[in-house]
């Protein structure tokens, strides 16, 4: 397998404070990359880098042996990375469909019937504005969204915050038929468990920094893992 | 049956209410954008004026050449605004700068200073009196209907004005630049994420709102046939009151408002002294602040 998406040596200051450092994740075509770690580690940062929202300070961010970190985030999508961000960011104001066909952009509305059939309830709510959903709608919005575009990669960012369980296995589910569909997927999750069933890969930041990284089957048996969730520390370990 | 002068103030009133519509409307659309004011749309519809006053006095073409020129006098106007005094304090785009309290009083000042750079450059090139306009262009021939006479610039107003909101719905509603407007009025970030530039949607907002703001002047100009560097300030106002009248950011409201001021300011002139008629935009400003802060419509629903 080859890989479509190289993260070499990232930085990121934001002022003064260090944000993220050295952080290097590969995504295989046609796998799935999960990125682990409790809150305010950099995970989002992450993410936001690579959607050229946030610039990074130093290393590459590869997509295809081309690398896109100077980019702006609107060529970043046009190279073909599409991100369900954190907080959805969907525009709550408009319809569905509306949010929809601004997914696609100049695909416009080509990928809807796909993408409806990924979310059937989308598709009974498509007049409806869009902040007026259930939070589990409003997250499958924002995945629709991003997959209107037909990216080569899509990022989620915590797709399962905030979501009763059910609507976590069906998200899980959808990932592994997304990546059968042959698109590359980097996840973030705190949602260990469920994260490690789905991907082939995955690693755990702490502080800025990786600490672990490895086969996801390997990382759901590690018990240093679970320890990075607790707020232990796994530098001495790693 | 109404008194014939109160139908004629009417129509006045719904000629001036046009106008201050078509000028709300850049307000709101950059305010729905930026989250700022721009201080400097009333110069820009002082531009528009003086743009078609410049071309009747030079190569005297048809009216509608003239309003022609104004419009695109004006989108060029947005644009420079937008690269001059907006742009350079737009440089980071997380949520929290995009439409930060930071950036609105930096632009606030620096749009200030680009309106009084424009009307003292307008002032210093043709002086601040009246400049007359060729009698040919005025768009005040009376026409009677009935008991009351109006002016053909009402019609031309009305129309005018009818078919520029009915185009710019159809933009917003259907077409992609539209939609990308009103992504960016509603969620920046999130239009970032959908690949949207927003920069060159935030410039096209600019260039649409100006070229608005800049056709209601050279109307105004051909209207009443004065043309001077201070005109756009009284309408500016207006044009402010209605945006906040119809809850900052919404499109339908502040022509709704603007048409409501337009049409109080006329009938006011039947029992007071149109001296005092600027008075009415005032009060309805405080009232709107004090008993409807969020607009006389209710609260925010759609942005654009
Ligand atoms: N724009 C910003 N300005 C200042 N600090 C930031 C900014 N964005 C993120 N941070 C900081 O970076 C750290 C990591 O945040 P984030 O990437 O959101 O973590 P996670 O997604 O893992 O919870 C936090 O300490 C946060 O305060
Ligand atoms: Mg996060």
């Amino acid at each position: 397998m080859s890989n479509i998406l190289e993260i070499k040596k990232l930085s990121l200051k934001i002022g003064i404070q260090d944000i993220l450092h050295d952080i290097s994740v590969t995504v295989p075509q046609q796998g799935i990359v999960s990125v682990l770690g409790a809150n305010g580690v950099g995970k989002t940062s992450l993410m936001r880098c690579i959607s050229g929202i946030y610039h990074p300070t130093g290393g590459q961010i590869l997509l295809e042996g081309e690398d896109i970190s100077k980019l702006k985030s609107h060529q970043i999508v046009d190279r073909g990375i599409m991100q369900a961000p954190e907080g959805r960011q969907i525009f709550s104001n408009m319809s569905v469909l509306e949010n929809l066909i601004i997914g696609g952009g100049p695909l416009g509305r080509q990928e809807l019937d796909h993408v409806l059939a990924l979310f059937p309830r989308l598709e009974e709510r498509l007049k409806q504005q869009a902040g007026s959903m259930s939070g589990g709608e409003q997250q499958m919005l924002c995945i629709g969204r991003a997959l209107m575009r037909k990216p080569k990669v899509l990022l989620l960012d915590e797709p399962s915050l905030g979501l009763a369980p059910r609507l976590v296995g069906f998200i899980c589910d959808l990932v592994s038929k997304i990546r059968s569909e042959g698109y590359a997927v980097l996840l973030v999750e705190q949602n260990v468990k469920a994260a490690l069933r789905i991907s082939d890969m995955a690693a755990v930041i702490e502080h800025g920094k990786i600490v672990i990284e490895g086969d996801a089957k390997a990382l759901s048996n590690d018990p240093r893992v679970a320890e990075a969730y607790l707020g232990g520390h796994v530098h001495e370990s790693a | 049956m109404l008194d014939p002068y109160i139908l004629q103030q009417l129509a006045i009133g719904l000629s001036l209410g046009m106008i201050y519509a078509l000028m709300a409307i850049g307000f709101t659309l950059i305010f729905g954008v930026l989250n700022v004011v721009n201080f400097a749309h009333g110069e820009i519809y002082t531009i528009g004026a003086f743009a078609g006053l410049m071309v009747i006095s030079v190569f005297g073409p048809p009216l509608l050449v003239v309003l022609f020129i104004a419009l695109a006098t004006g989108a060029l106007a947005g644009f420079g605004l937008e690269r001059l005094a907006f742009r350079p304090f737009r440089r980071f785009s997380d949520e929290a700068s995009l439409k930060s309290r930071a950036m609105r009083e930096a632009t606030l000042m620096s749009s200030l200073a680009m309106s009084i750079i424009a009307r003292e450059a307008m002032e210093m090139i043709f002086g601040s009196q009246f400049q007359s306009v060729d009698l040919a262009y005025l768009i005040n021939k009376p026409i009677g209907i009935g008991p009351i006479t109006i002016v053909n610039g009402d019609l031309i107003i009305f129309g005018i004005t009818v078919v520029m909101l009915g185009g710019l719905q159809w933009l917003l509603k259907k077409s992609p630049v539209g939609l990308s407007i009103r992504a960016v009025s509603n969620n920046a970030l999130g239009a970032k994420y959908c690949g949207i530039n927003t920069d060159r949607t935030i410039i096209i907002t600019f260039v649409i709102g100006s070229a608005m703001g800049a056709l209601a002047g050279i109307l105004v100009g051909l209207y009443y046939g004065a043309i001077f560097p201070s005109m756009g300030f009284t309408p500016g106002i207006k044009a402010f009151v209605a945006m906040v009248m119809g809850g900052l950011s919404s499109i339908p409201g502040a022509v709704i408002s603007a048409i409501i001021l337009g049409l109080s300011e006329s009938l006011s002139t039947s029992f007071m002294s149109s001296v005092w008629s600027d008075m009415v935009a005032y009060a309805f400003l405080l009232l709107t602040l004090i008993f409807f802060p969020q607009g006389l419509f209710g609260a925010r629903r759609e942005r654009v």
